[in-house]
């Protein structure tokens, strides 16, 4: 309870002149970028993190909440009105909104995706800032065994969860564990893999991680690319959207039915809360229900807002979802709040259990936000902006690329005043480009390299408290719980095997 | 018969898996009196990334090979981006901010374009950079290199 009036105490901080136009800011750039194909929220995410040196902790969070909430509703508008997803997450979207777009119906399915999103991201913070101090208080009985087992289980779920290339997967989680294990050794006065240059001796930053493997690496794949967007442009151009179409009648919002809501947002949540999983996964299930569920499953791809409600209901859902394991035990649900995580390291904050307890006033804000840019930020940008985000794709991508890897190279400047930061961006972007090319998940490396360190402290530290005994994993509760977990996940998406449909998902 | 060969990326991580791993067993024994050593995590991780990549170059060998010419277009692009991040950077304190930016910023928008109206993308180049500037110094407060000074 202390919790939930400490989030309602510190949403006076939106009030602050310089704190509401990051926050509005954010959003926009946020809705921007998921908004563009090729472009996502991630990658703004990624160029906002040099920034966040200058900005208050309270700020850099809030404003990342809204570019987070900003990213899983801005992908809608490209999947509705040209039928090109802007972010993976709203691919479930095109299915029902491009029909409705065909029909001239494009605004008003906008409409659906603003109200959908809005019920999703309020429910999902709502959820978020409702539980997170009790899973902290429950993450507290973990001690050291469990830990390490909880850490295994979350590298073994987002590797097993990219479904059909899971050899890819691990691969790429090993490279982030080689990247993590370099400098020195955090038990022994020992550097590791460092080669006798020196700069690697406090191991490889995190801020060239996340530049390199977001933003650069996008920029080479659109380098790269062969794609012809001039159709998409030419398509943009034609669209013609009036503010007052937006509005989605009450009739229709009856129709759909505040079940499918509540149930699309919960799924969305819960999948959230799972590494790697993402809002792909989340609007997937969440549509693959209402098809299942309805009385008309044969209208669904063919214009049913019911279809566009559930699927953005539920990956503004997975916002408050992948929050949990993030803020009360430091493991990132997906890249974005992998990039929040960095947020907070930089800031010298260690995320985990102490952090609800010792550190609340720090990340109620950001809960604040999260809520706020889902009711107020969501409906409002529709409204006023809407008619115009169609244009963006219109952009220029020269300049466009131009600017965001100058903003890239140069913000990787900012954290140590070096050259060599520099060149470790662009070596992650050129190995990042790589694995994505060559069909590798970079969240598995970034998971990888983000958790190394601690799963490596706690597997010896266990097995130094347990005199080298293995069994120590088995014998403690708090172990033992994480390694069923891990078994069932392994039984229920490797051996037993999801459904066709379920492996048809496009990873995030 | 056909051979499918695997990508030379892979060959890469499989040679880069190799040297992790012979480099960790140079670190020392695995297991001492006083427990797990620094070398024991890198050992598995090492491991670990040598059979996955053994498995990922087999799997290619064993996959049918696409007719060929199936393939589209291919583009190179990024190699030129990449070589202009690299100069970009060894310039970037010699020659100072304005100056290396510029020039990066033009070759970049040229890059990601065609080789017209330069006149235009000069000045678009001018002012991306010094927007940049005005956001990074003056209202971050980062002090990027200068020529002089």
């Amino acid at each position: 309870m202390d919790f939930i009036l400490l989030v309602i105490s510190s949403s006076t901080l939106l009030l602050d002149p310089l704190n509401l136009t990051y926050v509005v800011m954010g959003f926009v750039i946020g809705t921007i970028f998921a908004a563009i194909p090729g472009l996502t929220a991630t990658l703004a995410m990624a160029l906002l993190l040099p920034v966040t040196y200058t900005l208050s902790v309270e700020t850099a969070l809030m404003a990342s909440a809204s570019i987070y909430m900003a990213g899983m509703c801005g992908g809608s508008i490209t999947a509705v009105t040209i039928n090109i997803p802007g972010a993976p997450s709203s691919m479930m979207t095109a299915l029902d909104g491009y029909p409705m777009q065909q029909k001239g119906k494009g605004a008003l399915a906008l409409g659906h995706a603003a109200l959908g999103s809005m019920f999703g991201g309020a429910l999902g913070a709502l959820l978020l800032i409702a539980v997170a101090p009790f899973v902290a208080e429950v993450s507290l009985l973990v001690k050291t065994t469990g830990k390490f087992s909880l850490l295994a289980f979350a590298i073994v779920v987002v590797v097993i969860a990219q479904r059909g290339r899971i050899p890819q997967a691990g691969l790429a989680a090993c490279i982030g564990l080689m990247l993590a294990t370099i400098g020195l050794d955090a038990m022994e006065p020992i550097t590791r893999f460092t080669y006798g240059y020196s700069n690697l001796t406090a191991g490889i930053d995190l801020m060239p991680v996340i530049i390199g493997t977001f933003a650069i690496a996008e920029v080479l794949i659109q380098a790269s690319s062969t794609n012809d967007i001039a159709a998409a442009t030419a398509a943009a151009e034609k669209v013609r959207i009036r503010r007052r179409d937006f509005l989605p009648p009450l009739s229709e919002i009856r129709k759909i039915g505040f079940v499918c809501y509540l149930k699309s947002s919960l799924i969305g949540y819960f999948v959230g809360t799972l590494p790697g999983a993402g809002g792909s996964m989340g609007s997937f299930l969440a549509y693959t229900e209402a098809v299942r569920t309805s009385s008309e499953p044969e209208t669904f791809g063919k214009g049913n807002p019911k279809g566009i409600a559930a699927s953005e209901s539920a990956n503004n859902a997975v916002c408050g979802g992948a929050m949990v394991p993030m803020l009360t035990f430091g493991i990132p649900g997906d890249p974005i709040t992998a990039i929040m995580l960095g947020v907070l390291v930089i800031n010298g904050i260690q995320p985990g259990p102490q952090l609800m307890s010792d550190q609340a006033g720090l990340i109620a804000p950001m809960l604040a936000t999260l809520l706020f840019s889902a009711v107020v930020l969501i409906p409002l940008t529709l409204y006023l902006i809407g008619p115009y985000f169609i244009r963006i794709v219109s952009v220029r991508k020269d300049v466009l690329y131009a600017v965001i890897t100058i903003l890239a190279v140069v913000g990787s400047y900012v954290s140590t005043y070096s050259t060599f930061q520099m060149f470790m961006a662009l070596g992650m972007g050129v190995l990042a480009f790589h694995l994505r090319r060559n069909g590798f998940p970079v969240i598995t490396m970034l998971l990888g390299y983000i958790l190394g360190p601690n799963l490596e402290e706690f597997l010896r530290r266990s097995l130094a408290l347990s005199n080298g005994d293995p069994t120590t994993f088995l014998t403690n509760p708090d172990s033992l719980f994480f390694v069923l977990l891990t078994l069932v996940f392994i039984y229920f998406l490797v051996i037993k095997k999801p459904g066709k449909k379920l492996a048809a998902v496009p990873p995030n | 018969m056909l051979v499918k060969r695997p990508p030379l990326f892979l060959y890469v991580t499989l040679a880069v898996s190799v040297g992790y791993f012979i480099s960790a067993i140079g670190l020392g024994a695995p297991v001492s009196e006083s427990g797990l050593t620094p070398s024991f995590f890198p050992i598995l991780v090492g491991g670990a990334a040598i059979v996955f990549s053994s498995i990922l170059i087999l799997q290619k060998i064993r996959t049918e090979p696409k007719e060929p010419g199936a393939s589209g277009p291919r583009n190179f692009t990024h190699l030129w981006v990449v070589l202009a991040i690299f100069i970009y950077i060894i310039a970037f304190k010699p020659a100072g901010y304005f100056i290396s930016s510029g020039i990066f910023v033009f070759v970049l928008v040229v890059l990601f374009s065609s080789f017209e109206k330069l006149l235009q993308k000069a000045v678009i180049s001018v002012a991306i950079v010094v927007i940049a500037y005005v956001m990074f110094q003056q209202l971050f407060g980062v002090r990027l290199p200068t020529l002089w000074g």
